[in-house]
């Protein structure tokens, strides 16, 4: 590299910026699976307007770093992505212009600048914790003795993707409550570390419950401090 | 509050979603969908593809209606496709009728169902939609209070087979009689009369065919002896509809939450084409040719990617390189490639058409990709009796020209079963797939790749091919056997059709009235999806010619005689019978007809729409 490109590389580096932003998954994207909410997001991106850094290559996509792959079935008022951009704009511009663009059930919450050196968001990933309600009114006693039956486990062993594992340690909590009408719902919070990530469709089978039988709900993704 | 009947549907839908393949499918709130007050809105429209959303969310001519409709404050369009075998299975279960995606509302609900019926293998799963919305089959069975079933798109210009289902046909091209249609039913809702009365109205707007007001008479063998008008209002023939100029083009995609088939901006640059090929319905029934102006797609394609954030473009039409602008047209599409680094499709290139030109415009617009062909034919012989004639050298001429440019996989399209076809004649594919790729190997080397799509003949309706005999099932598999020999050890990729359902395809293409029973016996002998290899079963339908009463054969490979009235001769597509006769008996003597734009050879088109031309002198007709 010839010594005059060095301090322009430099200067285009300092323009970056990198964004991380909260958005909600609403009904109509609950079965939106996490390829498919990816390409949304390109969409959303591109349609913005906003100077978005794309990949080099003969397809540049945008790059964007999604938190942590929601199940299909279950919608969301916390997830969170990031991405990167070739200037600073202002954060409230760059919301205005998003939640402009955004299809329906898809709201952005908060937008913030951050630094470009943060881990990626999945590694930064810790819980999940969501709220479940059910199709179906449930008796508080019988939902209170199975939910005390399972945290009283030690284990939970379970197959997935023909991998055996133990559920156990990764509900972290899991407690009945009441929803601001009064019915019946579950509140959890599952381990979301890359390679130990709980399911809450897991955690309602080994309560008895068929993915018939409830809506579940991210309400809020915790990240490492 | 109680809750709704609309409210209740969508709770027990919901709750059997997670059950099925690809739930989001079947819940809309797709960006840019139309959702209206379902109360304030005087019109509801259910418009149907009878397919999955996969497929039909991408049909371009549903999503020009949605739009068109939608425009108007007092009707609300919304979409309804049909259900995956399992979500069918999950509704009959739980006895949730069909809904539509937007207000989640039952279909019986709408005051009118619009089916889009592009092609005959979607008969059943028409059948099969309105059996999921509760509704009667057949309209004589159905009364005021239920849906208008209108039927639309390129398969109905011989909508006889589905005639006693459906309760008027749009024929021809759909942007401007669904709005009559909705004047008519509103002004008709007022007066209180009965269906009756609002079908012979229906029967006075251009371009539709009302088929109850119609009697069809047959000789004892089955040919027809007369179709008759039994209403005062019933036109006779009914002349399809055109715009005199292509409306502005859609810009308003919806952006689905899962994916399908071509996500994409697809402009339609022009309408119709004047190559005359024989054997194709596409360019007979979509004549006269109009060309979009140029600054109209490209303003289109962008506003487009505004609207959607989609990653490619394409621009629609039955012969691209026939567009008198298509070089400027690409200048403009590189600029565009450039600003906002998308691709760009380009399909339905003609082999007569290209220039050195074109092929270095396109090398820069579309690097890398495959190059596709489409002689039709192996021999010159072959392709002039379907007038689609390239000389060979002239072919081969263009193969090294794309070669050169730096493309390295072509893809081929050839027929079989042609009219006339000899084993010669099909030998000849084999033959000339292996000198494209020798030319390839000569000219790019060994990354050459070269792919032959086969597919069968089949004669359609208002062709000139119209009379001729679908080549039998042993022919058909012979000629498939001397294909495999012939490009056996060779690396050509070879892709064909399944025979069988070339030959349903034959049955539909040109069936009667009568033909009817036999949809309706295969839909309840459980035929779904016939469009789908993997779904379609030939005995569903077997079986029910047995249980008719009616002879396959009679359909598919009997050759008519060039007097008999045939099924589809009352609806006028433009082109006169005797023109396509005279046609015929020119490519029995392998003579063939140039390209029209040259001088016009008096197809009938023109008489027939001559003052409509001079209503829009800018509406880019390219007749002479």
């Amino acid at each position: 590299m010839g010594a005059g490109s060095a301090p322009e590389m430099t200067t285009q580096q300092e323009q970056i910026t990198r964004i991380r932003l909260s958005y909600t998954k609403g009904p109509s994207l609950r079965f939106t699976g996490h390829l498919d909410l990816q390409r949304l997001w390109e969409r959303l991106l591109r349609r913005s307007g906003l100077p978005i850094r794309y990949s080099q290559g003969y397809n540049p996509r945008a790059r964007l770093n999604l938190a942590s792959a929601l199940p299909l079935g279950v919608i969301s008022e916390a997830e969170m992505l990031d991405f990167w951009m070739d200037e600073p704009l202002p954060t409230e511009t760059v919301r205005q212009h998003l939640a402009e663009n955004a299809p329906p059930g898809l709201n952005i919450l908060k937008v913030t600048s951050i630094s470009l050196k943060e881990k990626a968001l999945q590694e930064q990933m810790s819980a999940s914790e969501y709220r479940v309600s059910f199709f179906d009114p449930q008796p508080e006693d019988a939902l209170t003795e199975k939910v005390a039956a399972l945290l009283a486990a030690e284990q939970l062993p379970r197959v997935r993707r023909k991998k055996s594992y133990d559920l156990r340690p990764l509900i972290l909590d899991l407690q009945v409550t009441r929803s601001d009408t009064g019915e019946i719902e579950l509140w959890m919070r599952l381990n979301a570390e890359p390679g130990a990530t709980g399911r809450p469709d897991e955690v309602l089978e080994e309560l008895g419950f068929a993915n018939t039988d409830y809506l579940a709900c991210r309400t809020g993704l915790i990240l490492k401090a | 509050m109680p809750e709704t009947n609309q409210e209740a549907l969508w709770r027990r839908a919901e709750r059997i979603l997670p059950t099925v393949t690809k739930p989001g499918r079947y819940v809309g709130g797709e960006l840019n969908q139309v959702v209206k007050d379902w109360d304030k809105v005087r019109t509801h429209v259910a418009l149907v593809f009878p397919d999955i959303y996969d497929l039909g969310q991408s049909n371009l001519g549903l999503m020009l209606l949605y739009d068109i409709l939608n425009r108007r404050d007092d009707i609300a369009a919304e979409r309804a496709f049909s259900p995956w075998l399992d979500m069918e299975s999950a509704l009959r279960e739980n006895d949730i009728p069909l809904y539509s995606l937007e207000s989640k509302r039952a279909l019986a609900d709408f005051n009118i169902i619009g089916v889009s019926l592009p092609y005959e293998t979607l008969y059943t799963n028409f059948l099969n939609v309105l059996d999921l919305a509760h509704l009667p089959l057949r309209s004589a069975e159905r009364d005021e209070a239920q849906p208008l079933i209108i039927a639309g798109g390129q398969s109905v210009y011989n909508p006889e087979p589905v005639a006693p289902f459906v309760d008027a046909f749009a024929i021809g091209e759909g942007e401007e009689i669904f709005l009559d249609v909705i004047d008519a039913y509103q002004a008709w809702q007022a007066t209180g009369e009965s269906k009756r009365e609002l079908l012979a109205t229906l029967a006075t707007i251009p371009g539709i065919y009302v088929p109850s007001l119609y009697q069809v008479d047959y000789h004892p063998d089955g040919t027809i002896a007369e179709v008759r008008p039994t209403h005062p209002n019933a036109a006779l023939p009914v002349l399809k509809r055109i715009n005199a100029k292509l409306p502005p083009p859609l810009t308003r995609f919806l952006v689905p939450n899962v994916e399908v088939v071509q996500e994409r901006v697809s402009v339609e640059i022009m309408r119709g084409c004047t190559r005359g090929c024989r054997f194709c319905h596409a360019g007979m029934v979509n004549r006269p040719i109009r060309e979009r102006p140029m600054d109209e797609i490209l303003a289109a394609l962008k506003t487009g990617l505004d609207q959607t954030g989609y990653e490619e473009v394409s621009l629609l039409s039955l012969s691209s390189s026939d567009y008198s602008q298509i070089i400027p047209l690409i200048n403009g599409l590189r600029e565009l490639l450039q600003e906002r680094q998308v691709n760009i499709t380009l399909p339905s290139l003609r082999i007569e058409s290209f220039t050195e030109d074109l092929m270095d415009e396109l090398q820069s617009l579309t690097p890398g990709g495959g190059f596709t062909l489409a002689p039709e034919a192996g021999t010159e012989r072959m392709r002039a009796i379907i007038n689609k004639p390239i000389s060979d050298e002239a072919f081969m001429s263009t193969v090294r020209s794309v070669f050169k440019h730096g493309w390295t996989s072509v893809k081929l399209y050839f027929m079989i079963g042609h009219p006339q076809e000899t084993l010669e004649d099909v030998a000849a594919i084999a033959e000339l797939c292996k000198a494209v790729l020798s030319e390839g190997r000569r000219i790019v080397g060994g990354r050459t790749r070269v792919h032959a799509g086969i597919s069968t003949f089949i004669p359609k309706p208002h062709t000139p091919f119209q009379w001729v005999g679908f080549d039998s099932l042993e022919s058909i598999r012979q000629k498939l056997d001397i294909l495999h020999q012939g490009l056996h050890g060779a690396k050509v990729k070879m892709t064909w059709n399944d025979p069988e359902s070339s030959l349903l395809e034959s049955w539909l293409a040109r069936g009667d009235r009568r033909l009817s029973d036999v949809i309706f016996k295969a839909w309840q002998n459980g035929a779904r999806f016939d469009a789908w290899t993997d779904q379609f079963n030939l005995a569903h339908w077997q079986a029910a010619f047995n249980e008719v009463g009616l002879d396959p054969d009679f359909y598919s490979h009997r050759t008519r005689d060039l007097d008999e009235t045939l099924p589809w001769e009352h609806i006028n597509a433009g082109v006169k019978k005797a023109f396509l006769k005279k046609d015929y008996e020119w490519s029995l003597q392998g003579k063939t007809r140039p390209d029209c734009r040259g001088g016009c050879y008096g197809c009938g088109i023109l008489s027939a729409f001559n003052e409509l031309r001079l209503v829009a002198p800018d509406g880019g007709w390219k007749c002479p």
